[in-house]
């Protein structure tokens, strides 16, 4: 017996020191960039991928058109030069001699037309084909997409190898800023056709035209490497030699990461920002999205009150929740369009007065008392209890429990329930009105406030509340396909109009323009951050050693 | 003996088809759909629909995806990966699961076993209360503070193993996840294997063979730990499929690219072929484990195969 | 065990070597009807006395017993025990340290922390520094300014009901399905074990995660699904021992006696089979309790603002490294309920299993 312990004790301990006696772990020197990712990439794919991962690493390796320069201005990349009709309504392009696809291949004005037709091909199924056809108002677009016409008859042709010509139904005063969004990358189409189904999911089956080449990557993956291209056009002004991603979903981890040295950036969640404020490497960027939420007009009679609606926007504390919930440095919001992603013909940004509708919907728990009590009488009822659907992650159930309790607080007789569920189904429930308030964002496609506006009209499917109000309706019209397509200025004045219907109506109650905390070391310098399309943009980065 | 295998190994095929069928049927169940982003509309929904063949009755569905499957297709992920083929995207996270959940058992096991015996044959004594306690906290403690707790003390504050996953060196970037995953099973093996001795060292052959003059560590183990490992290895079976195919959080915590947060993430996106093949490996390897678990069964213990005989 | 005094008179005369033919007077009782009515070496005393006396001679259990009563107490009077309520939010007085009026004179629970930022660490005590002297959050406040002793109270509350509710369901249930699956034997258990296997077969998870998703998120919802998944290895157990009494003399009997199925199921085989019913209750609250805390982890858990044990545990994850004192206490009575469920069950299972006496 006596044996039997000792062999265990000596047999535990054996496994003990056997476990601990592996060599310390060596940091890996690199002068790539080490970035994190919150999420995997959905997809290489440029015209089936959505989310802003997949947008980032395919322009690592993919130029379109035209590229945002670090203050989010369209300027050419492939494009050496670009011309436009005086109708607004012909752009031609002419793409650079000296671009070329990692096999050799030139870049021509085909591998664009391959590409937009499979964007607006009714197979593919693009979910962003709408790029094309409402925002872009390429000619034929939408009836392809509906399946009237074939896609050759898109509005866009190749007039010889390196000249581009796109018709357009309606002049587009913001085209050119598309031409950086993924969806109108070009794809090369023997390539494409010798990939069958596996396009975009390994290196081999992925082509370079940018500053860097995938190396390493598997679909999903949680890490994967892109080297320099040294065949890039531009390969002289692109200093990382490659680019390290990382993908951590668990905070502590990541900034623990970062601590160490294993990343070069990453992002932080609120409650760590007090543990890294002080610091200089940390910093707040905007990422674009606006939160708002949406009450449901049509279906809940209650909600159709003005007062009512009123009540519950003025009810509502923006600083509390971004001061001290969020953390992050997200920006509190009075109007419907977030702020630093739009700017104007003068340069300046359309959001940057936010006092302009404060009014209506800044945080007065008087007032809101009074336009509640207003309310209620006119519905001839004492109390109300309200449903409001929430994402299942971390921000929007914290922002929804505090709504929750402001708007409790505030307005006597009013009980808010909270329904948590994951986004997808969150999101099919207000599509189809099933909710009575919804806490949803939305993230600008394009640098123009139509963005958001363009989504308030009767009977768009992005309009959960299923508001609708003819005058708005024509204004949009009258900035989308209008009079106003071609004065920048007189359609820039009239967007106001808009908004503030949107804002006396409180169609939506915005909170906040979300911002992302992160850190980035100090030997780091130039990352370009967008809130449009590419979130994050390596070209002018440095790391110093 | 074969007919009874025999038997098994159809029955075990006919479940597996019922399950996936229940699969099938569970995805039709489910709210919202794998094409709900806020930026689709309904005719781009429908035409997405039509393109996957989801439109079209379940029983069909079914039909057409046991075929494909019988001939390695898979289908393709909708939204995790879009479009890519379940099976490339499975061929490599399989594997890292496997690895890691299978070291995670074995380090559980052995050490279970290890402390098991430890308190069973000091049972009554210091070293009793000791492994009790130490068996007591790993059920009782949540593998993400373990997992946690690990990385910040060897990952971050002593850096002896890396705090994140690499393909490059899997080796020592697997040891903290596995040690993290194998706290529950060391805890519970530890536990069975304690009771399973008592019971054992308790029996009239243990005091037969002790009174013939076995004694010392050949009575322990060809003896006493032989018997008491058939109903350990019963324990063990469902953690090994339960560990092999992968854990949300301990995945989600060292960025492991396996399958437990892939299924995670499918079911919440709907990713429909994500989530049923998935589903379907892991049910393939729980009866594929039962199976075997039943027929050494039959094999070590002729009493087992006769009363199945019998029913 | 019992040692019965042999009955067997002896003295008679020895037999002589002729066939001797008995005659009455060669009988006479003994008398001792005294002797055999009292057992002298055993106190009379049921199953049940018995399985108590063991019970409570095992220290471990016995502080399991006491700490399960502690934690159900707790979670019954606790949260009435100061005037804040679970869900109402001082954004004001949010993250702030644990603070005992009695205690704090000693220089713990006093209010003060340490923080551990990236340029170094600084003690700080914001209850001073907010001008808060007045307020006191024994267990410290979240990041909303709710009261965490009120929370974790209340998540023990609320993973306590959870978890009972489920494994007495579960009970029912999986008991009632292994009970007749086992005494029907043949095709009937064939059929019943087929269908186990395919509701075993199928991840959990999905089950779960389906389940929360079609109905409405909520305590009842949590309930059924954990419900759904766990009663397969009761009816393992009850099968199991289904199998073995059926056969005895009693069922039969019983039988004979002209009793019919479900009269012998439930009044003959279940209260024999009672004692690791019980046990397997025990052992599978915990694991109730861990779900319950891993769907909180993926998001499904009980919706905010309510909060159970699992729930507080994922929310103060992200605070860990910056204010580690709000994710203590949830993590120290999940982890005591765990443990002492643990040891009643094996207090119980060695208890209620005779041949575990004689160790």
């Amino acid at each position: 017996m006596k044996r039997m312990k000792a062999v265990s004790v000596i047999a535990a301990s054996a496994m003990l020191v056997g476990l601990m006696s592996v060599p310390a772990y060596a940091e890996t020197g690199s002068s790539d960039l080490n970035v994190m990712l919150e999420t995997p990439v959905e997809s290489l794919d440029p015209q089936q991928a959505t989310d802003g991962t997949s947008f980032e690493v395919i322009a690592d390796y993919t130029d379109g058109l035209m590229q945002m320069d670090s203050d989010g201005a369209a300027v050419p990349a492939l494009a050496e030069s670009y011309e436009v009709s005086d109708d607004g309504l012909i752009y031609t392009f002419h793409i650079r001699e000296d671009a070329n696809w990692s096999n050799g291949d030139p870049v021509t004005a085909a591998d664009f037309v391959f590409a937009w037709q499979r964007a607006v091909d009714p197979d593919v199924a693009s979910e962003y084909s709408y790029m094309l056809s409402d925002i872009g108002q390429v000619v034929n677009a939408a009836e392809i997409i509906a399946g009237e016409k074939d896609k050759s008859e898109l509005g866009v042709t190749a007039i010889d190898d390196k000249t581009l010509e796109v018709k357009l139904n309606v002049p587009v005063s913001y085209f050119l800023s598309l031409m950086y969004f993924p969806t109108f990358y070009p794809v090369n189409e023997a390539f494409f056709e010798s990939c069958g189904d596996v396009f975009a999911t390994s290196p081999e089956t992925t082509l370079s035209n940018g500053a860097f080449v995938l190396d390493t990557y598997e679909p999903a993956a949680t890490a994967f490497h892109l080297t320099k291209n040294e065949d890039y056009y531009a390969a002289d002004s692109v200093s990382l030699p490659g680019l390290n991603y990382q993908v951590i979903q668990d905070s502590q981890q990541a900034l623990m990461s970062y601590q160490v040295g294993d990343l070069d950036t990453t992002l932080v969640n609120g409650e760590q920002v007090e543990q890294v404020q002080d610091d200089p490497e940390f910093t707040s960027i905007g990422a674009g999205y606006l939160w708002y939420v949406s009450p449901n007009i049509k279906e809940v009679p209650e909600l159709d009150n003005l007062n009512v609606r009123m009540a519950l926007t003025t009810a509502i504390d923006r600083e509390a929740i971004t001061v001290d919930v969020l953390k992050d440095g997200s920006t509190p919001t009075y109007t419907a369009v977030p702020l630093e992603f739009a700017a104007g013909p003068d340069g300046s940004d359309f959001s940057g007065d936010q006092t302009m509708f404060s009014d209506v919907c800044s945080y007065d728990a008087e007032k809101a008392a009074e336009y509640w009590a207003a309310g209620l009488e006119e519905l001839g009822i004492s109390d109300l209890t309200l449903d409001m659907v929430v994402d299942a992650d971390d921000a929007p159930q914290k922002v929804a429990q505090v709504l929750k309790e402001q708007w409790e607080t505030t307005l006597p007789g009013l009980t808010v329930n909270l329904t948590v569920e994951p986004k997808k189904q969150r999101v099919e429930d207000m599509q189809n009105g099933n909710f009575q308030l919804g806490l949803t964002r939305w993230g600008p496609d394009y640098a123009d406030p139509m963005t958001y506006l363009g989504m308030w009209i009767t009977d768009n499917a992005n309009n959960y509340g299923f508001w609708s109000n003819a005058d708005y309706d024509a204004i949009i019209a009258e900035c989308t396909t209008g009079d106003l397509c071609t004065d920048a200025e007189g359609r820039w004045a009239r967007l106001y109009d808009a908004e503030k219907i949107v804002m006396d109506e409180a169609v939506i109650f915005p909170l906040y323009t979300q911002c992302n905390a992160e850190m980035i070391s100090s030997s780091v310098t130039g990352i370009d951050f967008h809130p449009v399309a590419l979130n994050r943009v390596y070209k002018n980065t440095v790391k110093a050693d | 003996m074969k007919k009874y295998t025999l038997k098994r190994i159809l029955t075990s095929l006919f479940t597996l088809l019922a399950i996936l069928l229940v699969l099938f049927i569970l995805m039709q169940l489910m709210p919202g759909s794998p094409f709900n982003d806020e930026k689709l509309n309904a005719d781009q929904r429908a035409a997405l629909y039509a393109k996957y063949g989801l439109d079209q009755p379940v029983i069909v569905q079914f039909g057409r995806y046991v075929v494909n499957m019988l001939r390695g297709d898979f289908g393709v992920s909708y939204n995790i990966s879009k479009n890519t083929p379940i099976s490339q995207l499975i061929q490599t996270r399989l594997p890292i699961s496997i690895g890691i959940g299978g070291a995670a058992v074995s380090i559980g096991a052995i050490a279970g076993l290890l402390l098991g015996l430890l308190a069973a044959l000091k049972h009554d004594t210091i070293w009793d209360s000791l492994a009790t306690i130490i068996s007591v906290i790993g059920v009782s403690v949540p593998s993400y503070v373990f997992a946690l707790a690990l990385s910040y003390y060897f990952g971050f504050q002593l850096r002896w193993f890396p705090m994140l996953f690499s393909a490059k060196d899997i080796t020592n970037s697997s040891v903290l996840p596995s040690i993290s995953l194998s706290m529950f099973t060391m805890a519970s093996i530890a536990r069975f294997t304690r009771s399973e001795m008592l019971e054992v060292l308790g029996s009239d052959y243990m005091l037969l063979a002790e009174s013939k003059g076995i004694s010392g560590s050949a009575l322990i183990f060809k003896h006493a730990l032989r018997n008491a490992l058939i109903p350990i290895i019963t324990v063990l079976a469902p953690l090994i499929v339960d560990l092999m195919t992968g854990s949300l959080v301990v995945e989600k915590i060292f960025a492991i690219p396996g399958v437990g947060s892939l299924l995670v993430n499918a079911i919440q996106s709907n990713d429909y072929n994500v989530v049923i093949a998935l589903s379907f490996i892991y049910s393939a390897m729980y009866i594929g484990i039962m199976l075997v678990v039943d027929i050494l069964y039959g094999i070590i213990d002729p009493r087992i195969r006769l009363a199945k005989k019998g029913d | 065990m019992k040692k019965l005094k042999p009955a067997m008179a002896a003295d008679h005369p020895a037999m002589a070597a002729e066939a001797y033919v008995p005659v009455d007077t060669d009988f006479r009782l003994k008398d001792n009807a005294g002797e055999i009515a009292i057992d002298t070496n055993f106190a009379a005393q049921s199953f049940w006395k018995d399985v108590l006396i063991r019970y409570f001679r095992k220290t471990s259990a016995v502080i399991g017993l006491i700490l399960i009563v502690i934690i159900s107490i707790m979670a019954i009077i606790g949260p009435g025990m100061n005037d804040y309520t679970y869900s109402a939010q001082t954004l004001s007085e949010k993250n702030l340290a644990p603070r005992v009026k009695a205690l704090e004179k000693f220089g713990i629970f006093d209010g003060s922390e340490t923080m551990r930022t990236s340029t170094g660490s600084k003690s700080v005590n914001n209850y001073i520094d907010k001008g808060l002297e007045d307020v006191y959050y024994w267990f410290g406040s979240d990041n909303f300014g709710r009261d965490i002793w009120t929370r974790t109270w209340s998540g023990a509350r609320v993973s306590l009901i959870i978890a009972v509710a489920a494994a007495i369901i579960d009970m029912l249930i999986g008991m009632s399905y292994g009970l007749i699956s086992g005494y029907f034997g043949g095709h009937v258990d064939m059929i019943m074990q087929r269908i186990l296997e395919i509701a075993n077969g199928i991840p959990r998870l999905v089950i779960v995660t389906l389940l929360l998703l079609v109905l409405q998120p909520g305590m009842l919802t949590i309930i059924f699904a954990l419900m759904l998944t766990e009663w397969v290895g009761m009816s393992r157990i009850a099968r199991a021992e289904m199998l073995k009494l059926k056969e005895q003399e009693f069922v039969l009997a019983s039988r004979t006696l002209g009793a019919g199925s479900f009269g012998i199921i439930f009044k003959e085989v279940l209260p024999n089979i009672i004692g690791p019913i019980i046990t397997q209750v025990m052992f599978s609250i915990p694991t109730a309790i861990f779900t319950e805390a891993f769907l909180s982890f993926v998001g499904l858990g009980i919706p905010v603002p309510q909060c159970s044990l699992g729930s507080l545990i994922s929310e103060g994850f992200n605070s860990l490294t910056t204010h580690p004192y709000q994710i203590i206490p949830p993590i120290v009575v999940m982890a005591l309920l765990m443990l002492s469920f643990n040891l009643v069950a094996d207090g119980l299972r060695e208890a209620l299993d005779p041949k575990m006496k004689e160790m």
